[in-house]
């Protein structure tokens, strides 16, 4: 009987699958907040070279940007959200989460089977240089923006107060015609000279 | 008595009314439907609150505790 050790790389070890076929998994991976984005790019590298070893194809990878965690991981309040999808053999998530746990940047991976069967020719990569560059982006910091949001609806909020104010002030300038009220601003000044 | 926890039932059922369709999509990735079935606590909403099927909610369960890794929802709360 095959041990593990004879398995080729890259292929998917089930008798129940067919020949020549890959399977297609999804993963999230969590890194620290204050991870830059030449150290993402060189963990999506570093991926990808893994890939190539494996005989995998890496479909897909979105970056969720950062979000404030439910609860804290390793210390950290906030973490750095990345989605990767890819084709491989049965050995490939075991390598895939070894090379995230050894990183220093990343706290948390969690890998999903999506399907089987599936024929490598027929799922081409979306995976092109600019799309890595996007996604190596850390992403606005979420409380940096709650903040902006919360200045930009204070500023409303004020605009709007003014805006009242400058009204009511308009309304009591012209106390009884309610009903016309917008005469000119001259001839108010007028009416009071 | 029965009577009246039927009643009481049918009035929190209410606001999953508008979610509890057939074809629900129930995944993992959108935290935020999740949360419609989370209490305040972080519990899971029972399936005769939730008005789901019984396959909705196994996949729902599923979803939950697998966000619930992923720091995206919380184990507890409140």
């Amino acid at each position: 009987m095959a041990t593990a050790q004879e398995q080729p790389r890259g292929e998917v070890w089930s008798l129940s699958s067919r020949l020549n076929t890959k399977r297609e998994y999804e993963s999230v991976t969590v890194l620290r907040p204050d991870t830059n984005k030449p150290q993402i790019t060189e963990l999506i590298n570093r991926m990808r070279k893994m890939f190539g070893e494996f005989g995998g194809t890496l479909l897909k990878i979105d970056s969720w940007g950062m979000r404030v965690l439910a609860y804290p991981i390793a210390k950290q309040r906030k973490g750095i959200y990345l989605y990767w999808r890819f084709l491989g053999g049965s050995d490939i998530v075991a390598e895939f989460e070894r090379l995230m746990k050894l990183s220093d940047r990343v706290i948390r991976v969690l890998s999903f089977k999506v399907d089987g069967d599936v024929d490598p020719d027929a799922r081409p990569s979306e995976v092109t240089e600019e799309l890595l560059d996007a996604v190596s982006e850390p992403g606005p910091d979420p409380d940096e923006l709650a903040r902006q949001a919360a200045e930009a609806e204070a500023a409303r909020r004020a605009e709007e107060e003014a805006a009242a104010a400058v009204a009511r002030r308009h309304d009591d300038d012209d106390d009884d015609d309610d009903s016309g009220r917008d005469d000119d601003d001259d001839d108010d000044s007028e009416e009071y000279e | 008595m029965s009577e009246e926890r039927e009643r009481g039932a049918s009035s929190r059922r209410k606001r999953f009314a508008a979610l509890a369709d057939k074809n629900l999509v129930i995944d993992y990735k959108n935290p935020q439907l999740l949360k419609n079935f989370l209490t305040d606590r972080g519990k899971v909403v029972p399936a005769r609150i939730s008005t789901l099927s019984a396959r909705q909610q196994r996949q729902l369960t599923k979803a939950i505790k697998r966000a619930r890794m992923l720091a995206l929802l919380p184990y507890t709360s409140g």
